[in-house]
């Protein structure tokens, strides 16, 4: 686990529906919408081409409007002849969501708006109906697992050192919109009231995974699960259980304390936004030990190992049963590193 | 003896893998053959199932879409028959609006006849859409592409259909495979004459795959197979944790212990889908021969690898155990008598330094020592066949079948403690754990 201050790129996927959306090569803002549209309900087929006695082929040149546009109930779609004209209209308010290839038309009435915002500042990559990536510079620590939807707001410690647990009665509704470090290991307790102040995310060394599954459901995994409905967010840096951060990782979250970040949950990373210099440009945290399969627990394996200026490779020792231990050159397996 | 007086050159040995995650979804007709067959296919490929949808989804348009576009599939695999036309030709529209901007497109591959493919193939637009005639050759395709074009690499599921194969033609007996690895669990029924049965759950493991166990089996599930009382979120702590170890085998007690439970279950499970695709499960419990290899077979005592073995699988019949670990070779390590009666009864145990019997009792589960590897007959209350003793002897299980365990600690705990004490499978000394 490092922090590192380079160029990355965030991936966001869409739901179906969109309607707006950034274009490539727009700069935003983590926090920005980036996409818009509506949430659909059950569509409606309706009967286009062969209505009309077209050819399906022939059927998009007729067509009045665009795939994605909103219409009306009895809002013309398309039509054919003048003396004898044949007409297909909307049967309900909603969206015209999809041409089959038989020339036949979905419609699906809207039932709810939905936004997604961005987790990076930067420039976007990739804009399409699936996924708009955005790619910018920031501070990055990459997590074990991440749960919730995507969060955006100012980096707050909310606790006095790295073993420290998170206490629910530090939660209260002057911490909204915040993203705020739980040290050792954040409770269920702590996340729903947290999500019930409207505190933006958690992020903590430990999480228990029994209070993941009492806020996340039974079918939760440790691989995270990334969501856009409303939940709590919680980003897992280290492992499951209690584990006190190591100091390469707790004190630039202290240093970096005010600043805009931003958790995606797709790839487990906190993203901070800010020019500071906390130490290194790769800053590596000490080993993580998990111990008798417990919680993972700090344990520093080597004394001095956050600092590596000489650009020589540290020799890790051999993994074992009961360690963990992600290295510097750790590559990620989620999301799209730099 | 051939010696050569060539020069030497390196042999290069090919890289045992699991491959890369294919990302599978099923559609299928509405027939229940139909559902079979694309889950057969999927689990005799090793593919990850990503979605599954019938023809007959009671889910909307939309939903559908929605829930392809999240699964992010690789290749869609799709079959039906005549009467699902129609609903499949949807299902293709729904994938078109769900998955149409993925990067990269998805692969539709279709089981289904000639006139259906021109169909469906407009449909499946701007996807490729492939038709095949057969099964296996779908199963073919899918196994390449978890190679991504690496022919360096063979799939480790290969590798255990044809140890499989190979121990069902050495013993003229069909035979069983059973794998349990960080990641996946596979289950390899094989018949003399080389025809085969095989399930790849992936992810479904020890390792890696193990939360996943608990999430398919209930963490009540697991936790019953532990010889003493541990609560559950200190249980869930740890099948958590697993999943970011390093793939080394367990040293402790506790985690050979925790390795062993989740085998369990990950075998029963496998065991499920295998029914529910179709295969002959009941052919597989009763095969003469069983081996069992990958992390299953690394535990450090023999008997807890049979142990797990009986467990999850809960043989029918009379069977020699094999254990293959990774690292060493194919040793017997005994054989399993499984008895289902209702009153005590006897079984005659035959073997070449003359014959014995043993007293069965209802819920009994005993290893009679009966010499190192050695060739043994039973018969008697409804169980009769013949074997090789191995390592351990021979275990007489009349627990009866499905086994059930109370779902009270206090009489469960002993029991299981029972069970693993029958074949050492605990320390001697439980200090140490």
């Amino acid at each position: 686990m490092t922090w590192r201050r380079e160029r990355w790129s965030a991936d966001h996927s869409l739901p179906i529906g969109v309607t707006t959306r950034a274009a490539v090569g727009d700069h935003v803002r983590a926090g920005d919408v980036i996409a818009g549209g509506a949430t659909l309900a059950g569509a409606l087929r309706v009967p286009g081409a062969r209505h009309l006695g077209l050819a399906p082929t022939d059927f998009d040149r007729e067509l009045r409007v665009r795939v994605g546009s909103d219409v009306v109930a009895g809002a013309l779609l398309a039509r054919v002849g003048r003396r004898f004209p044949r007409s297909v209209t909307a049967p309900i308010d909603g969206r015209l969501l999809h041409v089959t290839v038989d020339g036949d038309l979905y419609i699906a009435p809207i039932v709810d708006r939905w936004t997604v915002r961005a987790t990076l500042d930067g420039v976007v990559a990739r804009s399409d109906d699936a996924i708009v990536e955005v790619e910018g510079e920031a501070w990055c620590l990459q997590g074990a697992a991440a749960f919730g939807p995507d969060a955006i707001g100012e980096l707050m410690l909310g606790v006095n050192g790295p073993d420290a647990d998170l206490a629910a009665t530090r939660i209260d509704v002057r911490l909204g919109g915040r993203i705020i470090v739980g040290g050792a290991q954040i409770s269920a307790e702590v996340i729903t009231r947290a999500h019930a102040c409207g505190v933006a995310g958690l992020v903590a060394g430990g999480v228990p995974p029994a209070g993941l599954r009492v806020v996340y459901g039974d079918t939760v995994t440790a691989a995270g699960s990334p969501s856009r409905d409303d939940r709590p967010t919680v980003l897992c840096l280290m492992g499951f259980g209690s584990a006190a951060l190591p100091p390469a990782v707790f004190e630039p979250l202290a240093a970096l304390g005010g600043a805009r970040a931003a958790i995606h949950t797709a790839s487990a990373r906190l993203f901070v936004f800010s020019s500071a210099d906390i130490g290194r440009a790769e800053t590596t945290s000490p080993h993580v030990v998990l111990t008798r399969e417990g919680p993972a627990a700090y344990a520093p394996a080597r004394p001095q190992v956050d600092v590596d200026e000489g650009g020589g490779e540290h020799e890790e020792p051999a993994p074992s049963d009961e360690e963990l231990s992600p290295t510097a050159g750790d590559p990620s397996s989620r999301g799209v590193g730099p | 003896m051939t010696v050569s007086t060539g020069p030497s050159a390196p042999v290069e040995q090919p890289r045992i893998a699991l491959g890369r995650s294919l990302r599978v979804a099923l559609l299928h007709g509405r027939e229940e053959t139909s559902r079979r067959l694309v889950a057969h296919l999927g689990l005799a490929s090793g593919v990850e199932i990503v979605a599954r949808v019938r023809a007959t989804d009671r889910r909307s348009f939309v939903e559908v879409a929605q829930a392809l576009r999240e699964a992010k599939p690789d290749v869609v695999v799709l079959q039906g028959g005549p009467k699902d036309e129609a609903a499949l030709a949807e299902l293709l529209e729904a994938l078109r609006l769900g998955c149409g901007a993925q990067r990269p497109m998805p692969r539709v591959f279709g089981l289904v006849d000639t006139p259906m493919a021109a169909v469906l193939r407009p449909h499946a637009s701007p996807f490729e859409f492939e038709r095949f005639a057969a099964a296996p050759e779908i199963v073919a395709i899918l196994r390449d592409l978890r190679r991504a074009g690496n022919s360096d690499i063979e799939l480790r599921d290969a590798l255990i259909e044809g140890a499989a194969r190979a121990l069902a033609t050495t013993n003229a007996t069909t035979a069983l495979a059973v794998d349990v690895t960080e990641r996946s669990t596979s289950l390899v029924f094989a018949r003399p004459d080389g025809q085969i049965q095989t399930a790849h759950l992936v992810p479904l493991g020890l390792g890696m795959g193990a939360d996943h166990v608990v999430v398919r089996a209930s963490l009540d599930n697991v936790r019953r197979w532990l010889p003493w009382p541990i609560d559950a979120p200190a249980l869930l702590e740890r099948v958590f944790n697993r999943t970011r170890q390093s793939e080394v085998p367990a040293t402790t007690e506790a985690a050979v212990l925790l390795e062993m439970a989740l085998a369990r279950e990950a075998i029963a499970h496998a065991l499920r889908d295998a029914a529910d695709a179709g295969l002959d499960v009941a052919a597989m419990r009763s095969a003469p021969s069983i081996l069992i290899t990958g992390r299953a077979a690394s535990f450090p005592k023999a008997g807890q690898s049979l142990l797990v073995l009986v467990d999850g699988l809960e043989p029918s019949a009379v069977s020699t155990v094999f254990r293959e670990p990774d690292e060493g070779r194919a040793e017997r390590i005994g054989m399993v008598v499984s008895v289902v009666t209702r009153k005590p009864a006897k079984i005659q145990v035959v073997q070449a330094s003359g014959r014995s019997e043993a007293r069965v009792v209802p819920g009994s589960f005993e290893l009679v020592t009966i010499g190192a590897d050695v060739e043994v007959a039973v018969d008697g209350a409804g169980v009769r066949g013949h074997g090789r003793s191995g390592e351990l002897g021979v275990l007489i299980d009349a627990r009866g079948r499905p086994l059930v365990l109370s779902e009270r600690d206090g009489e469960r705990i002993p029991a299981v403690a029972q069970w693993h004490a029958a074949l050492r499978a605990t320390a001697e000394d439980r200090s140490s754990t």
